[in-house]
């Protein structure tokens, strides 16, 4: 376990590269290219802290592969793992995921580290984008485990839909993550903190819940891409309104 | 109006452009205008429902509980209607007014959400033979009924009251959003709950007796909604005085 003080210090070092990037924004509205420069320098900052301590990915990865065995013994043997493979994985998809996001803000509060983050000249838009790039990239390395892990435990076989199943897999992370990060950064600033997160996230990821599972389930059975189509449109769809919203609701989380 | 011979106080101008000279008598009087009117309607829709309503002929008795039903439902998403749209008012303009607008309605939303819950079941153990199936709307309801719940432990769990106050208005907006779109994605499958009898294209089919008697029901539900509704928001505003008052540095 990495221990407090040096998480700090880690923090400190990894902001060191954000002023760089942000001054030259300091005085006008920030352009694209360095509004983009500031998502991924609050991207990075989170990337290079989780891939010191790898505290997220390990703890939501193991804790994926024990939902993977209680289902075995949850499941009765006389039905087919098959037949609802799909609900299971995405059920582990969110419950390991909303287990990461508490950290992803409660880190920046234990050392008052998002106080500098604000007075940093970047843009609470940026701020979140770049947030929410972290989650997606950490949460889709413990998708990569949870698939196979299922896929071996339960034999179940996504070959010849590969590409679809990554497209599905992005689309519902992206959605998922657009609600969590906004929701972790609120339940943050609460008494309940991470207790709160599945409480707020749950209902509110119905639909992305709904697509997510019929077509992974789809793609299980041997169906063509074709018929997973809509459900890729609507994973989209639903991903771009809640990044748009979440974005753009953001800065009424993080002011002081 | 009352003249206001209180002193200023910093506390009480933070409040809102009114501050203390709101005497929310005018709400009080809009109150209870609203609550004769809805009271007054709902005996009527009372009489309408037991002595003047034909009983409905394949679903017998039971489909007397749809007078409070429909009107429940009806209520709940004019409620939740109005929290999205006070809680965008309120990120915006940081009225304190539209805030304990939003939290009225959410609380009177949740209160005929619970309602609703509860009256379908009673049917549709009848009417289905199950209490419950997990049906879009059903569902959604119940979905619903749970953001509301979260709204409130959102609300009370948060570092300080004005923060409670962003953190429940965002979490209205991001629900708003989410329910058409859960209402959408769901429509796709075959639904079990009948279908609307008013609101369609090719015009009513229905009873006239039973149309006049849902129209009185869902007029009465309304004025109760409306009066309930500034009861409530004058004690949310008073609740903002006590609050601001004891923050005050004396």
């Amino acid at each position: 376990m990495p221990r407090p003080g040096g998480l700090v210090t880690e923090m400190a070092v990894a902001e060191r590269a954000e002023p760089r990037v942000a001054d030259d924004t300091a005085s006008s509205e920030p352009a694209g290219a360095s509004f983009l420069a500031q998502v991924w320098a609050v991207a990075r900052k989170d990337l290079l802290l989780e891939a010191r301590s790898r505290e997220r990915v390990l703890s939501m990865g193991t804790f994926a592969v024990l939902v993977a065995v209680v289902f075995s013994f949850a499941v009765d043997p006389s039905i087919r793992a098959r037949s609802i493979a799909g609900a299971m994985i995405w059920v582990t998809v969110l419950f390991a995921g909303t287990l990461g996001l508490g950290r992803s803000f409660a880190l920046e509060k234990e050392a008052d580290a998002l106080t500098g983050v604000l007075l940093s000249p970047v843009d609470r838009g940026a701020l979140f984008l770049g947030k929410w790039l972290a989650n997606m990239a950490i949460v889709l390395a413990v998708e990569a485990l949870i698939f196979p892990v299922f896929a071996l435990f339960f034999t179940l076989s996504f070959q010849g839909s590969l590409p679809a199943l990554a497209a599905v897999v992005v689309l519902a992370t992206a959605g998922f993550m657009a609600l969590g990060t906004l929701f972790g950064a609120v339940a943050a600033h609460t008494r309940l903190g991470e207790t709160l997160i599945p409480i707020l996230l749950l209902p509110l990821l119905t639909p992305v819940v709904i697509f997510a599972c019929a077509a992974t389930q789809r793609l299980l059975v041997g169906r063509p891409v074709s018929d997973v189509v809509s459900q890729l449109k609507m994973l989209g769809a639903f991903a771009l309104i809640f990044l748009f919203v979440c974005t753009a609701l953001f800065g009424a989380v993080v002011e002081e | 109006m009352e003249t206001t011979t209180r002193p200023e106080s910093p506390a009480l101008a933070r409040l809102g452009p009114a501050g203390m000279d709101d005497s929310l008598a005018g709400t009080r009087r809009w109150a209870a205008g609203f609550g004769v009117v809805g009271m007054g309607l709902l005996l009527w829709g009372l009489w309408m429902v037991f002595f003047y309503a034909p009983t409905e002929a394949e679903m017998g008795i039971v489909q007397r509980i749809f007078y409070v039903h429909v009107p429940s439902a009806w209520t709940m998403f004019l409620a939740f209607g109005l929290v999205a749209l006070c809680s965008a008012g309120y990120l915006w303009l940081r009225d304190p007014k539209l805030d304990a607008i939003a939290v009225s309605a959410a609380e009177i939303g949740l209160l005929f959400a619970t309602l609703v819950l509860l009256t379908g079941p009673l049917w549709a153990r009848v009417a289905w033979g199950a209490w419950w199936v997990w049906e879009p709307r059903l569902t959604l309801t119940l979905l619903l009924w749970f953001m509301g719940v979260a709204y409130f432990m959102l609300r009370g769990a948060a570092e300080n009251p004005e923060r409670g106050r962003r953190f429940s208005a965002i979490l209205g907006i991001v629900a708003a959003v989410d329910i058409p779109l859960i209402h959408l994605s769901v429509q796709w499958w075959r639904s079990q709950h009948p279908k609307p009898v008013v609101m369609r294209p090719e015009g009513a089919q229905a009873d006239p007796a039973i149309l006049q008697t849902l129209f009185v029901c869902l007029f009465a539900f309304t004025f109760l909604f409306l009066s309930l509704l500034l009861i409530r928001y004058g004690m949310e505003r008073l609740q903002q005085r006590v609050h601001a008052l004891r923050a005050a540095p004396r």
